[in-house]
Parts: C-alpha cells; structure tokens; sequence
C-alpha cells in the first residue's frame, strides 16, 4: 500500500507493505500513476537490475531504473516480478509504450528509509519533481 | 525554534552555531516578518542548519528570502566553501544542474505586437518541445554531445557572438570533462536539446510594465512596453542523471574522508578528493548543456518570432542575458578562492565585476526572478551588498508556498486556464494538472521577496515584466 505525503515543493512516497518484495512492486504501482496510463499496444518487458549497499538505497535505484525506461523508452511499467537479494534486485518488469510525463527528475536520498514495522515493511522516499 | 532565531537587522535572521552540536557556523536567513513565518511553516530552516555542518563551510548556511523545503539542501540555499579541502555536495547544486533563466528583447512594443501575441504563443508551443522526455529539434551524435558538454552554446552551429557574451560565464564552466559525464547520463540527454522539460518550467512572452532604474533598463536594452520572452530551463535527463550518479557516489564515500551527515541526500566529498573533482568536471558538462539547451530554445524562440513577426524581428531579437540559479562555481571571495553552491539562488555581481559583460559593467550584472505562472517577473542588477553579504547572490524565483498536492486541491487546471485567460494572458500546456500544480497562488509573493533583497543591497529592482502569453513545460 503506498500513499503521498504532503511536501512543499516535492513529492514524498511512503509505503507499507508485507514483504520487501511488495514494498518494490508498490513503488512501481506508485510510479506507474505518475507516468501513466499506457497508450494501447504490445506489451513490452524489460529486465532490469540494480545494486546499492542497503535496501533504501535499493529502493531509489530501482525508481532510477524506471524513470530512465520512462524518459528514454516511453516505457509505463505496469507488473513485476521481483527478486531481491543482499545488495541487488532483479525484475522482469512488464509494461508498454505511453507517453509519459516527464515529472520525476530524479529519486533522492532526503528522508530516505526502509525498515521493519509492524510484522512488514516500511519505506519513504522523496521524488524530486 | 523560534528562540534560536535572532534579528540581526531588518532584513536579516540568524540562528547561531551554537544552536546545535553539529553546526560549524551559524544559518543565515535574509527575509520580512510576514516571508520568515512562511519560511518557518515547513523545514526549511531546519534543512540550512543541516547544511551549515558541511565540512569547510565559509561564514554562514545562508538563504534567500524565497527559501522553501527542498531535498538536503533547501531550496533558496547558498553555502561557500574553503578550498582546496571544503566539500562539494551535489545535492548543494541540485538535479537541475544549471537550471536558470534567459531572457530575449524583442524590437517592438505591445500595441505593435496586438492580434498576433495568440499566435506567437501557439507557434512557441509548436517549436519548443515541452512536457515529457520527448526529442528536441537536435539528435546529437556522440562527438556532437561531446563538443556540447566541453563548450556550451559555443559548440551550436550559427550561434551569435553576441549571445554567447551575455551569457553567465559566457556559457561555458571550465574544467568540463564529457569524460566525468556517465554512459546513461548521454542516453537521457542527446535528444533533449532544445526542451523546455516539466515542472516549473516554462517560457513566457511579456511586456515591460515598470521601469525602475532608467539608466541600467537602458543598459539592458529595455523600455517601457516592450515585448520580451524569458526562457526558464535546465540540463534536462542528463543533468538529473549526473546529480544522481555523483549523490551515490559520494554516499558510498563518506567512511573514507570521516563524513558524518544529518541528511543523506547532503552527500559530498572533499572539492580535492578524487570524487570531488570528478563531480566538479561533470557539472561544468551538465552546465554548458543547459546553456546549450536555452541556447537551442531561444534558436527556436527566434524561428518562432521570423515566422509570426517577420524576419527581421526575428534577427532583431537581442538576448539581454542568461543567469544560472542551481550551480557551483569558484569565485574569489574575501580575499580567497570559494566554492560556492547555488541552490535556487542566483548570482548578483555588481557593477565593475569582470565578470560581467563590458555593455553592463557600469549598473551591474542583471538577474531575472521569475514570478509564479501569470503574475509579474523582475529584471534587478546586482549590488555592492551581495559581494559583502551573501557571496555575490540573490534570489531566484518566487519559492513555493504550497505543496503540489495542495495547489490542485484549490484549483482545478481547467478553471485556472480559463481565470489566466479572462486575465488576457493566453496559455499553452500539455496538461490542465500541471497547470494546477503551478498554480500563482502556490507560491510566495514575488514582490514581497524581490522587495526585502532590494532593502538588503542584494540587488536592485531595475524592470518589472507582466506575463501576455504562457507556454509552460
């Protein structure tokens, strides 16, 4: 589950979530609202793979990897499979061609986090926008 | 807070060093009463005491009075740091590396402009791409980008001698090495030259409302009633990548230099270090492509203008300047060289800074503030103050009031086009959201802050602008 949080000039993304798993596929649902919807058309998939020494850092690298599909491909991600391991993640991640705004510029580390919480999982990032 | 911040004088706050452990000098804020309780309603004041504990800060964390929240850094920051040792933060500069402002002068005035201002908007918004990551009017091939990323607009074929001379450090940052600038980086950025991009950004068509200072508009070649376009951009994907690429970087380094922040995002490295250098050639690459970019925007502004106005209207249309106001550059300052990060915050020289182009020295390096969408922009000059002050700098724009959020909650896009229009300003965007999210009464009260760096000798009111037309990225 992820909502946004009210921030002056950017746009903050907080998720909770079961698994760590679900946590990175609610922030490709929550990206995939900014840039969607997709225009009618073939499916396109995409494998992508990111590292980072902690799991928030993970988290903003696997948004950076969909802002570039985003910007450079027109790609609006709609699923994913998701693989995590100790500094990595490996996604066959599913979608099509849109048009999608350009409204995220990048993901950054302010008021980064990814914890435990509750029997889940716990993440906040801010979208500069 | 508020028992830590302290008047110093009627434009000035600070909140001493002693505040916090961590702080290395004191925050500094210049602003009126009525801006400074805005400014306390969210973290900004917080997030310039994170930035005053950067190791090799100079004198103070300081702010315009627009500041706002930001990320790390806030927004309205500025920080000099000493060098060779002081840090670099990439997030001191921001994502937008260089996003800034130029602005043209076209040879009429309004009434001469009449019926045809609706279809110079619409031809604007046909020429210059806005919006998403869509391709501009240059594909560049590698040594194209190359010669971009080393040079600036000097590396675009057929541009003006004389833009290239009104142009913030001639539009060119030494030390730019396409080398330092990564792979994916290129793949954001070769087709975006000549984009307006998204966000705030924008270009407005104008007319000279005001004049304040005679002599300096004359200088700057404006008069009452003309028609001028400001251009508001940046260095697009490839900008966004860089800050991205080096705030991970420099995250990973900090163990190594015994790098201790309050915020990650605040991420950075001695100026000396091998990060450090490497982020600094990068930036002076994503720099001159923003130049480059405003350049290849104002080539089209120029297509525009032939094509509506005349060709030579289009040949007549003069580039006053183009200021930078996300970036870092070292200046000489007190007697010694600084690092000094911009992060919405423009520089303000004065009159008889080298700096400045031979044509301006006299009254002093202009600066264009942007208001919000559809209420007034502001031509100043630079003053002795900034020198003595605030390390050659002013603000930059209006600084957000509300959340994005909030705006579309008061609003709705299609409600605010049809109120900017009932106000006889036309209107291009991709998308009625956006719109709303810009909205004019998202941000804070441009005269109101234009006003308060005026009575701090920051700089001098010289030109007020009223928007005619809007294309908005």
């Amino acid at each position: 589950m992820y909502r946004w949080v009210e921030h002056t000039a950017e746009l903050e993304l907080a998720i909770e979530a079961p698994t760590q798993e679900a946590v990175f596929e609610d922030a490709l649902a929550a990206y995939a609202e900014l840039v969607g919807p997709p225009l009618d058309g073939q499916q396109v998939v995409h494998s992508v793979e990111a590292e980072a020494p902690d799991r928030a850092a993970l988290l903003a690298a696997w948004l950076e990897e969909l802002i570039f599909l985003a910007e450079t491909e027109a790609f609006v991600p709609e699923r994913a499979e998701i693989a995590l391991y100790p500094g990595a993640v490996s996604a066959r991640v599913e979608g099509r061609r849109g048009d999608p705004p350009h409204v995220v510029k990048a993901v950054t580390y302010h008021d980064l986090e990814f914890s435990p919480a509750g029997g889940g999982w716990r993440a906040r990032v801010v979208l500069d926008v | 807070m508020s028992e830590q911040l302290r008047r110093i004088d009627e434009t000035l706050w600070e909140i001493p060093a002693s505040s916090r452990a961590d702080m290395r000098v004191p925050a500094r804020v210049f602003a009126d009463v009525e801006l400074l309780e805005a400014i306390r309603g969210d973290q900004s004041l917080e997030q310039l005491m994170n930035v005053a504990t950067l190791p090799g800060i100079v004198e103070a964390a300081l702010a315009m009075p627009d500041i706002h929240q930001g990320y790390g850094f806030p927004v309205g920051g500025l920080a000099a740091m000493e060098l060779p040792d002081g840090v670099v933060s990439p997030g001191g500069v921001g994502y937008d590396i260089n996003c800034g402002v130029r602005l043209l002068a076209l040879p009429l005035a309004e009434p001469e402009l009449g019926g045809r201002r609706e279809a110079l908007v619409h031809e604007l918004s046909r020429r210059i791409p806005a919006g998403t990551g869509r391709g501009g009017p240059l594909d560049l091939g590698p040594a194209e980008l190359d010669a971009v990323l080393r040079d600036g607009p000097r590396a675009l074929p057929g541009v003006s001698p004389g833009d290239v001379e009104r142009t913030e450090s001639e539009g060119r940052l030494s030390g730019a090495d396409p080398a330092a600038v990564s792979e994916r980086a290129r793949q954001r950025g070769h087709s975006q030259l000549g984009t307006l991009g998204s966000g705030n950004h924008f270009l407005e068509v104008q007319r000279v409302a005001e004049i304040f200072d005679p002599a300096a508009a004359e200088a700057f070649g404006l008069a009452q009633g003309q028609v001028t376009i400001l251009v508001h951009s940046g260095s697009r994907g490839l900008g966004h990548q860089v800050c991205t690429d080096y705030v991970r970087l420099m995250d990973a380094s900090h163990a190594r230099y015994g790098i201790q922040l309050p915020d990650r995002q605040l991420a950075c490295a001695p100026a000396s270090s091998p990060e450090g250098r490497q982020y600094l050639a990068a930036m002076a690459a994503a720099a001159n492509f923003a130049w480059a970019n405003r350049q290849a925007i104002a080539d089209g502004v120029r297509d525009a203008i032939r094509r509506v106005l005349g060709s030579d209207v289009g040949a007549a249309t003069r580039q006053v300047y183009d200021v930078a106001h996300n970036v870092a550059k070292i200046e000489r300052h007190g007697g010694r060289d600084v690092l000094v990060h911009r992060k919405g915050a423009t520089r303000a020289f004065p009159a008889g800074s080298e700096e400045i182009p031979a044509e301006y020295r006299a009254v002093g390096q202009p600066v264009f503030i942007p208001g919000s969408m559809g209420t007034a922009s502001f031509v100043l000059a630079g003053e002795p103050g900034s020198m003595e002050r605030s390390f050659g700098t002013t603000c930059h724009g209006a600084g957000r009031r509300l959340s994005r959020t909030a705006a579309k909650r008061q609003i709705g896009g299609a409600e605010l086009r049809r109120q900017l229009e009932a106000g006889g300003i036309v209107v291009r965007c991709p998308s009625n959201k956006g719109l709303a999210e810009e909205a004019p009464f998202a941000y804070k009260d441009v005269d109101r802050v234009v006003d308060v760096v005026q009575r701090a000798g920051l700089a001098r009111r010289v030109a007020r602008l009223v928007p005619l037309g809007v294309v908005k990225g």
